[in-house]
């Protein structure tokens, strides 16, 4: 307990004193200027009426569903096919790999540049070859904001899931593939029967973090579109910060926090609950 | 041993004036970035502290919208609060003033004539500078949060001039854009830019009673005045007035916007002025009007939209006394000239006549003389939330995603899932 107790007094104090904390203020009315005033269920009943942040949820939901496929997925697809010791393919998967050591910040600036509507790399390109018409205010328009925001992160992200992948498909016996071959199995078989469950773990635990890391995306939202246009890109986590910083509303924003920690907590727990029923072995 | 003496006697002299010049540090926090006004205020400090050899002012300067959102608030809750704070008049200070954060000026300015210093407007009820009746905030500039900026070279091209009525500014909006111009530039990714304005025009339109029932949440914004508010805008957006990329542009690059002659007019307010030597070419050629008058028979057909910043002395201030002693400077007349000078209004009498100001501010200075009434920005008198939400709604309209009515609706229900701020 002596041996213990250094290391518990710095978790109590960096961890649970502010989770607590949190909680309390979460049940006050708070500006950050004057003192807390006592507030009980208040703020909670007014997130569950509050239609941006639960509307924020729907985005964060449609915004995980886009990683699945821009990153998950398509970083599978790439390291399927750059799985190969062949000239070149370990410089393509080190350049496919290179977005992800950009700073999140960073890609959010650089591509709001590429997207923007009068100067932006996109629209220049279409005025130039004559497609003027097709140029669009991207992320000023609630049907476009979205989509691009997800394309980017998959830009950012695909290449991390490709390493996760690929390192994990090294590891499968070769002799697997050779005997499918012997088998007649073709390409796409291979994949469904060998690849694909061998992976299993590793997709489990890609899908864990694109989840979670979704519900935690905040700076390509912020850094992008802040939400625009209207709360059409309106994540938790961009809402949060509006209300405790923006509108001085700690109080509310600190519940806002609350709720969505509950949510993320339940949805990882679940997850895991049911990933695990697939792989425990029952004697 | 011997030998040592010397140097520990040195060192600790030398620690000791280290701690006393510490102990002249006045701490300043502010969100003049750059511009004319920054070399200004830098010049005016680099005067005091030679005037004052004992005194530093230790300049803590954060970008504006940080300022605002957490860098002051930062400050203040900290342990080492700053000295002097940078602060917008109204709703900012009677908070300020009721967290026990801001100085009572009242002895401070009864003393050398201070406070008649200022011209009688900024302590009157509505500037925003007291509370109570006593003074918190020493007044540094005039602002008017919204004033249309034009280029005289395009309006020439098109032989427009300013528009003496609503109806004209729309025709001159239609025409600007039938021709392919951008007629008006907004940054509104923030809400406030366009807000501040529909603000204004909400308070042209709707009776002066109704429009502060409903942003003190005692009425409901869904009424015919303010309908027909919100209806000038959409015709705004009708004619086809707005870059399409109003609600994804900040603030700051649709001013560059409006520089680089990428459209006609810039609806913002007179901080422009203090970013042109930055931001505009040798030569822009650029004016301004302010927002026609809607309903001539209104109290405030022919008001302005504007505030007062200024200076708080925290109450907790290390050194308040060199504090006032440094805001006394930074007002006093030579200062003030200096200050106008770089694009700012005074709020110091006779500076105006006194400084030798540029044509816009001069414009602005008559503009804000001859206003029947000076509205003041919702965000600066009311609780922020209110204020934000209603800044949505006039988006929404002048963006074409909602009608007015269908704006107003929303408002109010937001406001109803809000609750009372």
């Amino acid at each position: 307990m002596l041996f213990a107790a250094p290391a518990m007094l710095l978790f109590a104090t960096f961890v649970l004193l502010p989770l607590g904390a949190s909680v309390y203020y979460a049940f006050t009315y708070w500006d950050g200027f004057s003192a807390p005033r006592w507030a009980g269920f208040a703020n909670f009943a007014r997130a569950l009426t509050d239609p941006t942040f639960l509307m924020s949820f729907v985005h964060v939901v449609l915004y995980i569903l886009a990683t699945l496929v821009f990153e998950v997925s398509f970083g599978l697809f790439m390291a399927v096919l750059l799985n190969s010791d062949r000239r070149g393919f370990s410089l393509m998967r080190g350049m496919f790999f290179a977005p992800v050591v950009l700073s999140m910040s960073a890609a959010g600036v650089l591509w709001k540049f590429v997207l923007d509507y009068r100067t932006g790399l996109l629209n220049s390109t279409l005025r130039s070859v004559g497609l003027g018409d097709w140029a669009q205010p991207w992320l000023a328009q609630p049907e476009t904001a979205l989509l691009f925001i997800c394309i980017v992160s998959g830009w950012k992200y695909a290449g991390f899931y490709m390493v996760i992948f690929f390192a994990a498909l090294r590891r499968i016996p070769r002799n697997l593939y050779e005997a499918a071959k012997l088998d007649g199995a073709n390409g796409t078989q291979q994949f469904f029967a060998i690849t694909l469950p061998m992976l299993k773990q590793n997709v489990i635990v890609c899908i864990l973090l694109a989840v979670t890391g979704g519900f935690a995306g905040f700076d390509l939202f912020f850094t992008m579109t802040n939400g625009q246009p209207f709360g059409a890109t309106e994540v938790p986590a961009t809402w949060i910060i509006k209300q405790a910083f923006d509108q001085n509303q700690i109080g509310y924003g600190v519940a806002l926090t609350v709720v969505l920690t509950v949510v993320v907590s339940v949805i990882s727990i679940a997850y895991l609950k049911i990933s695990e029923r697939g792989h425990v072995t029952r004697y | 041993m011997q030998a040592l003496k010397f140097p520990l006697a040195v060192s600790a002299v030398a620690i000791l004036m280290c701690t006393t010049a510490l102990a002249q540090e006045v701490r300043f926090t502010h969100s003049i970035t750059g511009g004319a006004s920054r070399v200004a205020l830098d010049a005016i400090i680099a005067d005091f502290e030679a005037a004052n050899p004992g005194i530093t002012i230790n300049q803590i300067v954060f970008d504006d919208d940080q300022y605002s959102n957490q860098g002051l608030i930062t400050q203040l809750k900290s342990n080492e609060v700053p000295d002097i704070f940078f602060e917008w008049a109204g709703y900012p200070v009677q908070r300020d003033v009721e967290a026990g954060y801001a100085y009572d000026l009242t002895e401070a300015m009864a003393t050398d004539g201070w406070k008649e210093s200022f011209s009688d407007a900024v302590w009157t009820d509505g500037a925003g500078t007291m509370v109570d009746g006593k003074p918190y905030l020493v007044p540094l500039s005039l602002d008017l949060t919204n004033t249309i900026w034009y280029n005289k070279k395009i309006f020439a091209e098109y032989n427009l001039t300013p528009p003496a009525t609503w109806d004209e500014f729309v025709a001159l909006n239609k025409t600007l854009a039938e021709a392919g111009e951008t007629p008006i530039v907004e940054g509104n990714n923030e809400f406030w830019p366009l807000g501040n304005w529909a603000g204004h025009i909400a308070a042209m339109v709707v009776p002066p009673d109704a429009y502060i029932a409903a942003f003190k949440q005692e009425a409901p914004f869904n009424t015919p005045e303010f309908e027909k508010a919100l209806n000038l805008l959409v015709g705004l957006h009708e004619v086809g007035a707005f870059n399409k990329d109003m609600q994804a542009l900040g603030a700051d690059p649709a001013m560059a916007t409006f520089f680089q002659e990428g459209a006609v007019m810039h609806p913002i307010g007179s901080w422009l002025v203090s970013e042109t030597a930055n931001l505009a070419e040798e030569g822009f050629e650029y004016g301004q009007f302010n927002t026609p008058p809607i309903d001539p028979a209104h109290p405030l057909a022919n008001s302005v939209i504007g505030t007062i910043t200024g200076l708080v002395v925290h109450k907790d201030a290390q050194q308040p006394a060199e504090a006032i002693k440094f805001l006394k400077f930074l007002t006093s007349e030579a200062s003030q000239v200096k200050w106008a000078e770089s694009g700012q209004m005074s709020p110091v009498q006779g500076v105006s006549e006194k400084a030798k100001l540029d044509e816009q501010t001069q414009a602005m200075l008559a503009l804000m003389s001859n206003a029947s009434g000076i509205v003041p920005p919702p965000d600066n008198k009311y609780p922020v939330p209110v204020a934000e939400a209603f800044y949505q709604a006039a988006a929404y309209a002048a963006s074409g995603e909602k009608s007015a009515k269908d704006a107003l609706v929303w408002l109010d229900e937001t406001l109803a899932a809000m609750g009372k701020q």
